[in-house]
């Protein structure tokens, strides 16, 4: 390489980095800060002399009070069971849905097909005033059972869409080959086709488990008492309220609950763009 | 087909075996759980709302029939006015912003630069966050008397004279709760155009460089017009989910400061929860629809458009 077109590569290359740290910083920023904010006590939280930009004291405290609330770990329990518990319920009825729509041919799949579509795209604020009065009258109103029977009305949809276009990409000869051998269709669906897939329903798993684990509407509006509270609502509730923020914890439970997905999606990136690039969730 | 003629010859009138095989009957049967769940929780609950949209209801109190009453209250109601202006501006400024952010940060991301894969994952991180906490960071930055950006633009470097009253002031709440927005939205955008992107085969881009286009041209001529059907669809779904959301301003600003930021989710919530109008606060969803039908059917006609090319 000559010294002139390195020249024009510094050349190119320099405003570029430039921009790609601006763009790093603004999307960044708000972590670190919270980060730090996490990490200070409640004095030096509000103290913006010297270097604030780092805790002068680093300090744990404000986790130990996040974890150390008499209710975070029954909160953690209710977001746990109630997550899983739709993941379960929403991945096998999509599962079957989505396999009916992108692999089995009769009458009204395209159909099935569209109306997957509609109500994967209808906005899952736009219905929660009828459900909370349907709700009401099966008694299911105020506890837990109320987030398991509606969320899956956002996650079905969903997940029926992303995994009927990936059984569209697994190949079907496999599964004619095992039919041949004698395997029962749904044998061949399940020994064959199903494991082929698991990447796909792994995928719908985590958006299911990650979109119940954030909802929030739902949480606040179908499900009442301290005690029945997800968690992300629990903490909010817990250490905000009115005109009254308790900062340190809630940077502590933001850093907190970031670490986990962003360690998650590192090793799923490329997956996961695949998967929305089929289907989408929030804007 | 051989497999299914031996299915029926070994299990003589296994009649349930013969509908688990045939592509006509295993369709619906796979497909009912879903659709039976769909049509309860979803269709059943929309015609309800439209019923309590043309009703009294009141929280705890029997439901009677007042025809176009709620919607006659809300279009003389100064609040829902505001709503519709808000959520218009909203979705409208948001989604542009996002647009342009997420072409340009797809375009930089599809350029190859030490640290890419770690680049990608970090920045996808305001969209995989839990919004209710990263709403809280926000929250903190935008903070009243303690804000780090207040902070550092007027005492650190002398810049302001005065705070930026980022949620205090009516105009400056719509921006700073749009800024959140964006800075959530955008690398849902980014990444996904990027995956369009690098769809695009190299082939055509190489040939339009031989052809002397400069790499701007061929991003406006080639690459853009063949990556517009995945454009076209991610942003309809986006703009769906903006007009409709009730996270950020219900955390933010609830709605704050004179109603400067309510959106149709908060207002209905406001009028059905806190004021127990649930009648009232159906029709504030109901108008909704003819926006969502809209935005459903050119969805629709993108996606099969794409699924054509």
């Amino acid at each position: 390489m000559n010294l002139t077109s390195l020249a024009r590569k510094t050349f190119t290359a320099v405003p570029f980095y430039l921009a790609l740290a601006g763009v790093a910083f603004i999307l960044l920023f708000p972590f670190y800060w919270g980060f730090i904010s996490s990490l200070k006590y409640e004095v030096e939280i509000y103290d913006f002399t010297g270097n604030f930009l780092w805790a002068k004291n680093p300090s744990l405290n404000n986790y130990v009070t996040l974890f150390s609330h008499p209710r975070f770990f029954g909160w953690f329990w209710n977001s746990v069971s109630v997550s899983a518990i739709t993941t379960i319920i929403s991945v096998v009825i999509s599962v079957m849905a989505g396999f009916a729509i992108a692999r089995l041919r009769f009458r009204g799949a395209a159909l099935a097909g569209t109306l997957v579509f509609i109500t994967y795209l209808a906005p899952r604020t736009f219905l929660f005033i009828p459900l909370a009065q349907i709700l009401k009258d099966w008694g299911l109103l105020g506890g837990l059972p109320a987030l398991i029977v509606t969320y899956p009305t956002f996650l079905i949809p969903f997940c029926t869409w992303l995994l009927s276009g990936y059984f569209a990409n697994v190949p079907v000869e496999p599964e004619e080959c095992a039919m041949v051998d004698g395997a029962s269709r749904l044998s061949a669906i399940i020994r064959i086709t199903l494991p082929m897939s698991l990447p796909g329903i792994i995928t719908a798993a985590i958006f299911s488990f990650t979109a119940s684990w954030n909802e929030l509407l739902y949480s606040i509006t179908f499900v009442n008492g301290d005690q029945n509270k997800m968690l992300t609502n629990g903490i909010i509730g817990a250490f905000s309220g009115g005109d009254f923020f308790s900062w340190g914890p809630l940077m502590a439970a933001a850093t907190i609950s970031s670490l986990p997905v962003a360690i998650l999606y590192f090793f799923f990136t490329d997956r996961f763009v695949s998967g929305i690039t089929s289907g989408a969730t929030k804007g | 087909m051989s497999a299914s003629t031996r299915i029926q010859s070994t299990s003589s009138g296994s009649r349930i075996a013969r509908l688990l095989h045939k592509d006509s009957s295993l369709g619906p049967i796979l497909l009912s759980p879903g659709f039976l769940f769909l049509a309860v929780m979803m269709a059943y609950p929309f015609f309800y709302a439209v019923f309590l949209s043309f009703t009294d209801k009141q929280i705890g109190a029997p439901a009677s029939f007042t025809g176009l009453e709620n919607y006659a209250k809300l279009l003389s109601t100064n609040l829902f006015s505001k709503t519709v202006v808000n959520s218009l501006v909203y979705t409208l400024c948001a989604l542009a912003l996002k647009f342009c952010g997420g072409l340009a940060l797809g375009a930089m991301l599809n350029r190859p630069f030490i640290g890419q894969r770690v680049a990608k994952a970090l920045m996808l991180l305001p969209w995989i966050m839990p919004t209710v906490f990263s709403t809280m960071i926000w929250s903190w930055i935008y903070h009243p008397s303690f804000s780090i950006v207040n902070e550092v633009l007027v005492n650190k470097l002398g810049l302001l004279s005065q705070p930026l009253p980022f949620l205090r002031e009516e105009s400056w709440a719509m921006g700073s709760l749009i800024f959140v927005n964006v800075w959530r939205g955008v690398p849902f955008f980014g990444i996904t155009f990027l995956a369009a992107i690098q769809g695009v085969s190299t082939e055509i881009i190489e040939a339009s460089r031989i052809d002397g286009a400069n790499p701007w041209q061929t991003f406006w001529r080639i690459t853009f017009p063949m990556i517009l059907p995945v454009v076209i669809i991610v942003s309809l779904i986006s703009t769906i989910g903006t007009l409709a959301d009730f996270d950020l301003p219900f955390l933010l600003t609830r709605g704050g400061p004179n109603n400067a930021t309510t959106l149709f989710s908060l207002t209905a919530f406001t009028l059905s929860l806190s004021s127990g109008a649930i009648g009232l606060g159906a029709a504030v969803t109901m108008t909704m629809f003819p926006v969502l039908v809209i935005l459903v059917i050119a969805s629709l006609v993108s996606l099969r458009r794409r699924q054509q090319v």
